[in-house]
This record gives structure tokens, C-alpha cells and sequence, in this order.
């Protein structure tokens, strides 16, 4: 028998940053339970993308703490590497290496990090690319695969980590209509597979029908979260209520 | 979907298509400028005639196989030098790149001010300093070292330059990706921005190539028997001024245009757009 593992994978106290005179993040407070998929929702500027950022420390934080399975987020050397190793992160313009081939973009992690040999470290990638369904791409650069494909690979290429958990900075932002949804359908199968996730996105339909929870963000704060169905159909705060109205039929 | 675009003009980059009317006064200009360069092109032979350079006994010379063996002995010297320096300065602007990158405050001070200084100091007074200064120290140089330690110094903040412009183009999503690997910084600049950086640069490294070769040319200064001190020699020789600095020339315009075409090549190859 387990025992139920009460430590947040993810927590954030107290967190606040600015950009110069720009409050970007209020006080935010936020725990990501394991195996919990968060979604966080809310209109342009509201600081999301510089919360999820902050996970990893691709963003640094003015006060607060960011704790990772109960430890403080280290804030330089090799122990933040380490520590970001054990977080996959999927950003909105892919970020694939661009010199490298869509093989080596998914072997760079394991072997440079995790000291993987090469064989196993390629075994293992053409695995993940099976499983986002590129693994005919393997070896063509980032540049010859559509936008779609492009953040499979990426998604590939953080799972190569084993991460404990992955944050996606609005995966399908970027990509064209008809290529969203193989980009989702990847990210519908981790959640269901039991990944942690924190998923920055516009995608409403993904929100409600995948996540536990979600957080809506406006002015750098936390406005309000709830069980998707709950926010979705009754928002409590105005912010939210607006927000919903200026994008339904969408 | 492999875009490899052509390179782009200064004109296309500026201007649009031009009209009918632009079209006709482009072709009057044309045409005016081209009977200018003729006439020009004209007096300048007519005045050699008048003052006796095309005379025979000038240009004979140049039929003799010694002639040619003795040039191309200094055209050795002068590509020796011109690859040794080459290869100097791409070594030290790269490391004084990578100081000046480094995010380590002194460091960065000091890469910036060597980098600042070699840049901006003329190679003729680089040359003076290790032909006249350095033997004072008791440091003997043969007079290769003289010419191409100098010559590569100048080169490697003007590289130092490039390169970073390089760096600096690498999108910092790349640099981002890497961390979140889990990559540390100085692995990151070797395996994911350097190589970058190198391809986006490497027109421009070329090209730098041919600011080497004509500063080779102040070898006379340390009597480096490169093409230009093997020239002077050889007017000496056949006092034969005009004609002997106008092969001289050709063979010079001729090595640079190849360089040039070279970088154009490697450019087009690597798909990187460049404007010239």
C-alpha cells in the first residue's frame, strides 16, 4: 500500500513580481497537487505566462518562495539545473533547436544532462516520437516540420526528461487552426496518463473537458479557480463573467 | 518547405519596382555613366602613352617565367600569412567574444577594452609596435611573426564583433529551451548558440578575410617577402612602376573577388540571408 503523497508538487507562496512601475504578479498562492492538471485561463497581460515562468525560474521572483515537492526552488548553479531537469516546459513558439535534427532535439536532454548513452538515449527518443506520432520525422531538421508537429516534438523532447511535472506556456498559440488539435490530443493522453501539468492556454474546450482545476488570472492576481464545470458555467467574480462573455461563441 | 531564399539585394530591400518613367531615366543615367567611364578609361591610356608607360620594355618583363616564379613566391607569403592571421584571429575573437559574454563583470571589462582597442587601432601602428618595440624586450620574431601577429590582432576585435552580433541573433527562446533541459550556461553557448551563431556569421567571417589580405599588404614594413614586397623588388629591378602595381593589383582584386564569391557560396549553401 502507498501512501498518499501530501507535499504539492508545485507550490507557490506569496509571490510577487514587478517590471519596473508594473505589478506583474500579486501575491499568488497556488498549490499543484500530483498527477493534477491545472489550467490557467485569462486575457492578455494578466501575468500567466510570468507565473508559469516562474515554476522553472525562466522568470525570477522580486519575494516569495516557489517550492518543488516541498523544496525551495534553488536560485543559481547547478542545483537549479537540476532542479529544472525534473521539469519539462513546452513554450508557445516551440523552441526547438534549430541546428539540430528532430532526433538530437529529443536525445540533447538525456544525454547532456542525464549522461545517457547515445543508443539508449535514441531508443528511448524514437519511442516518445512514436508516441506524438513524428517518428517518421526523426531525422529532418525543425525547420522542414509544420507548427504541429514541431511542438509534438517539444513535448517529446521534455517527456525524454522523465519530468515530475511539465508546464505548457500556451502550447497552441502559434500554430494554425487545423493543427491544434493533434497538439492537444497529445496533451488530452499525458493528462490522462497521470502527468502533472500546469497548462497556460486560450484552449476553453481543453480547459473543461481535461482539467481538475482552473485558475483565472487577471491583473497579475488570482481572481478566482474552481472545478472547470463549476467556473465555466458559474463564474462568481464580474472579472471572470467578463472575461467568459468576451469570448464566448469562440 | 526548405526556403532557401536568395540573397536580397540592397535595391529589392529599399526600393519597389520601378515604373515605366523610373525604368527610362535609370537607362539615360546607364548610358551617360558608361561613356563617362569609357572616356575616363581612355584618358587615363592616352596619358600612359603620352608618358611612355606602354612602352615595351615595361611589360616584357612580365613574359618571363622568373617574373612570375618570384611573384608567386611572395603570393605564397602572402596567403600564409594571410590564413595564419586568419586563423589567430578567429581563435582570439572568438575567446574575446566569449569573455565579453560572459556575464563574469571584469572579465567583460576587459574583453570589452581589448576588443575596443584593436578594433580601433590602425594595423600599421600594431605592425610598428612588434617591428620596433618588442625586439626591445629581448623577444625575437622572424619577420612572418612580425607581419601576422599584427595583422590577426587587428582582425580579432573586428571578429570578436561579428561573432557576438551573431550570438546576439540567436533567438533567446533557444537559450530557454536549453535551461529548461536542465543545460548550464557554458554548454548551452557550445552546443546550442555557437553553432547558431557561426552559421548566421559565417559570410561575414569570410568577407573579414579580405580586410586580412590587403592589411598583409604592409609587410614591406618588416621586409616580409609577401606579393606587394616581391612587387616593390621587382620594380626596382625593371623600374617599371605603373605597370608591375597594375598586375600587382589585378592579382589582388582577383584573390578578393574569389574570397568574396566564396562567402556569397557558403552563405546561399547555409540558407542564411544576407544583404549586400
Amino acid at each position: 500500500m502507498e501512501h498518499v503523497d501530501e507535499t504539492p508538487v508545485i507550490e507557490l507562496r506569496h509571490v510577487d513580481k514587478h517590471y519596473g512601475d508594473l505589478h506583474v504578479l500579486r501575491d499568488i498562492n497556488l498549490k499543484i497537487a500530483r498527477g493534477e492538471v491545472l489550467v490557467v485561463i485569462g486575457p492578455s497581460g494578466s501575468g500567466k505566462s510570468t507565473m508559469c515562468r516562474t515554476i522553472n525560474r525562466l522568470e525570477t521572483i522580486d519575494s516569495g518562495e516557489v517550492l518543488i515537492e516541498g523544496k525551495p526552488l534553488p536560485s543559481e548553479g547547478r542545483e537549479l539545473a537540476a532542479m529544472r531537469a525534473e521539469l519539462g516546459m513546452v513554450f508557445q513558439q516551440f523552441n526547438l533547436f534549430a541546428h539540430k535534427t528532430i532526433l538530437e532535439n529529443v536525445t540533447m536532454g538525456p544525454i547532456e544532462v542525464l549522461h545517457m548513452k547515445r543508443e539508449e538515449a535514441e531508443a528511448r527518443a524514437m519511442e516518445l516520437l512514436a508516441r506524438v506520432g513524428v517518428a517518421e520525422q526523426a531525422n529532418k531538421l525543425p525547420a522542414q516540420l509544420s507548427g504541429g508537429q514541431q511542438q509534438r516534438v517539444a513535448i517529446a523532447r521534455s517527456l525524454a526528461m522523465n519530468p515530475k511535472a511539465m508546464m505548457f506556456d500556451e502550447p497552441t498559440s502559434a500554430l494554425d487552426p487545423e493543427m491544434i488539435n493533434e497538439v492537444l490530443d497529445v496533451m488530452v493522453e499525458l493528462a490522462r496518463g497521470g502527468m502533472t501539468m500546469v497548462v497556460v492556454t486560450h484552449e476553453m474546450n481543453f480547459a473543461r473537458r481535461v482539467s481538475d482545476r482552473v485558475v483565472f488570472m487577471a491583473d497579475g492576481q488570482i481572481v478566482e479557480q474552481g472545478a472547470p464545470d463549476e467556473f465555466f458555467d458559474h463564474p462568481k467574480t464580474k472579472r471572470a463573467q467578463d472575461f467568459l462573455n468576451s469570448i464566448k461563441g469562440h | 518547405m526548405s526556403n532557401h531564399a536568395k540573397p536580397l539585394s540592397i535595391r529589392d530591400a529599399l526600393y519597389e519596382q520601378p515604373g515605366p518613367r523610373t525604368r527610362r531615366r535609370v537607362a539615360i543615367g546607364t548610358a551617360i555613366t558608361a561613356v563617362l567611364v569609357i572616356v575616363g578609361i581612355g584618358l587615363i591610356i592616352r596619358q600612359f602613352y603620352i608618358t611612355g608607360q606602354l612602352a615595351p620594355r615595361y611589360w616584357t618583363f612580365l613574359a618571363q617565367p622568373t617574373t612570375w616564379r618570384f611573384l608567386l613566391q611572395g603570393f605564397r607569403g602572402t596567403i600564409s600569412v594571410a590564413l595564419a592571421a586568419g586563423v589567430i584571429a578567429l581563435v582570439l575573437g572568438a575567446v574575446l567574444m566569449l569573455g565579453r559574454t560572459s556575464g563574469i563583470k571584469p572579465v567583460a571589462a576587459v574583453c570589452r577594452v581589448v576588443t575596443d582597442f584593436f578594433r580601433g587601432v590602425p594595423s600599421l601602428l600594431l605592425i610598428y609596435f612588434f617591428f620596433l618595440v618588442v625586439p626591445q624586450y629581448g623577444i625575437r620574431l622572424s619577420s612572418f611573426w612580425m607581419i601576422t601577429l599584427p595583422v590577426a590582432l587587428a582582425a580579432s576585435g573586428v571578429l570578436a564583433e561579428v561573432l557576438r552580433a551573431g550570438v546576439n541573433a540567436v533567438p533567446r527562446g533557444q537559450v530557454e529551451a536549453a535551461l529548461s533541459l536542465g543545460m548550464r550556461p557554458g554548454r548551452i553557448m557550445m552546443k546550442i548558440v555557437l553553432p547558431q551563431a557561426i552559421r548566421f556569421v559565417i559570410p561575414s567571417l569570410i568577407s573579414q578575410l579580405v580586410v586580412v589580405v590587403k592589411d598583409t599588404t604592409l609587410a614591406y614594413v618588416v621586409s616580409y617577402p609577401d606579393l606587394m614586397q616581391n612587387a616593390r623588388v621587382l620594380i626596382t629591378n625593371y623600374d617599371a612602376l605603373v605597370s608591375m602595381y597594375f598586375t600587382v593589383a589585378v592579382v589582388y582584386i582577383l584573390v578578393n573577388f574569389a574570397i568574396n564569391k566564396l562567402s556569397a557560396l557558403v552563405a546561399e549553401r547555409l540558407g542564411v540571408k544576407i544583404i549586400r
